[in-house]
């Protein structure tokens, strides 16, 4: 069986054990990504780092596993696993409430000061139905990794699950690195 | 007026975070919300607080958002009514 598996970091891309060739480095390369790999999904600009890298990371392995793309599934699961959580996005709102003479709390920065929310927005765009989660670990644990996901598939409705690494603490201090399990 | 509704459209983009768009694609009399850019409630949050941030205007009752936000050329006409700054 295909092991797919991605790994993105500010200085590059490998899917499948290939490099991918990429022009920017950083949060433009993000960017970069979605306008050459997705191209139609625009809320992709409204969303925090985390959530972008969590989104052109699983559009690239899933066009990889080149499956049928945007059915309902209730057979896969989004697991992802960071330890910086949503403090990119913690920082960006503090920011805005920080001084008391000019305190206008942003709505749209706000929604992502949740680390889940990045499980989430994968779900959403792909039609999964299954379990979300994001767990928070001191650092990347593959063997805790891979218990998180084994006790994911012991429910017999899910199949599959789209997850791993994936962590963003500052735009130039990234990684996401994901797989996709099948049962 | 023109030149009202030209900075509500480079401050609509800035704070709903539009990078595809430019003002040009920003059609004046076109509805904000259900077509067109494709915003949702929290981008309707977020005008509220551009107009009080940056107008000084606050939107006491969140519903009357409905009927600012009818177009930028509403919008325009309903800041340059109620500015305090």
């Amino acid at each position: 069986m295909m092991n797919y598996e991605l790994e993105i970091t500010p200085t590059g891309v490998t899917l499948c054990g290939k490099v991918l060739d990429i022009e920017s480095q950083g949060a433009v390369m993000l960017k970069e990504l979605y306008l050459r790999y997705v191209g139609d999904y625009p809320k992709f600009y409204k969303m925090d780092p985390l959530c972008r890298l969590g989104l052109v990371a699983t559009e690239l392995l899933l066009q990889a596993e080149g499956e049928e793309r945007f059915a309902e599934r209730f057979d896969r699961a989004v697991l992802l696993v960071g330890s910086s959580a949503s403090v990119v996005s913690d920082e960006a709102f503090r920011q805005t409430i920080a001084d008391p003479a000019a305190c206008y709390p942003s709505p749209s920065v706000f929604v992502y000061t949740l680390p889940n929310i990045v499980a989430g927005e994968v779900a959403m765009r792909n039609h999964y139905h299954g379990e979300t989660a994001y767990y928070v670990l001191p650092s990347k644990d593959w063997g805790r990794i891979r218990q998180l996901v084994d006790n994911v598939l012991t429910d017999p409705a899910i199949h599959s699950v789209l997850g791993g690494w994936i962590d963003y603490t500052d735009n130039e201090t990234f990684e996401a690195n994901l797989k996709i399990w099948k049962n | 007026m023109e030149e009202l509704i030209q900075q509500l459209k480079e401050q609509i983009i800035d704070v709903l975070n539009l990078e595809d768009l430019t003002p040009e694609d920003i059609d004046t009399d076109a509805p904000l919300f259900g077509e067109g850019l494709e915003l949702d409630s929290i981008d309707a949050l977020e005008l509220i607080v551009l107009l009080e941030k940056n107008y000084g205007i606050k939107l006491a009752d969140a519903s009357k958002g409905k009927e600012v936000f009818r177009s930028v050329r509403v919008m325009a006409d309903f800041v340059s009514k109620n500015r305090t700054k």
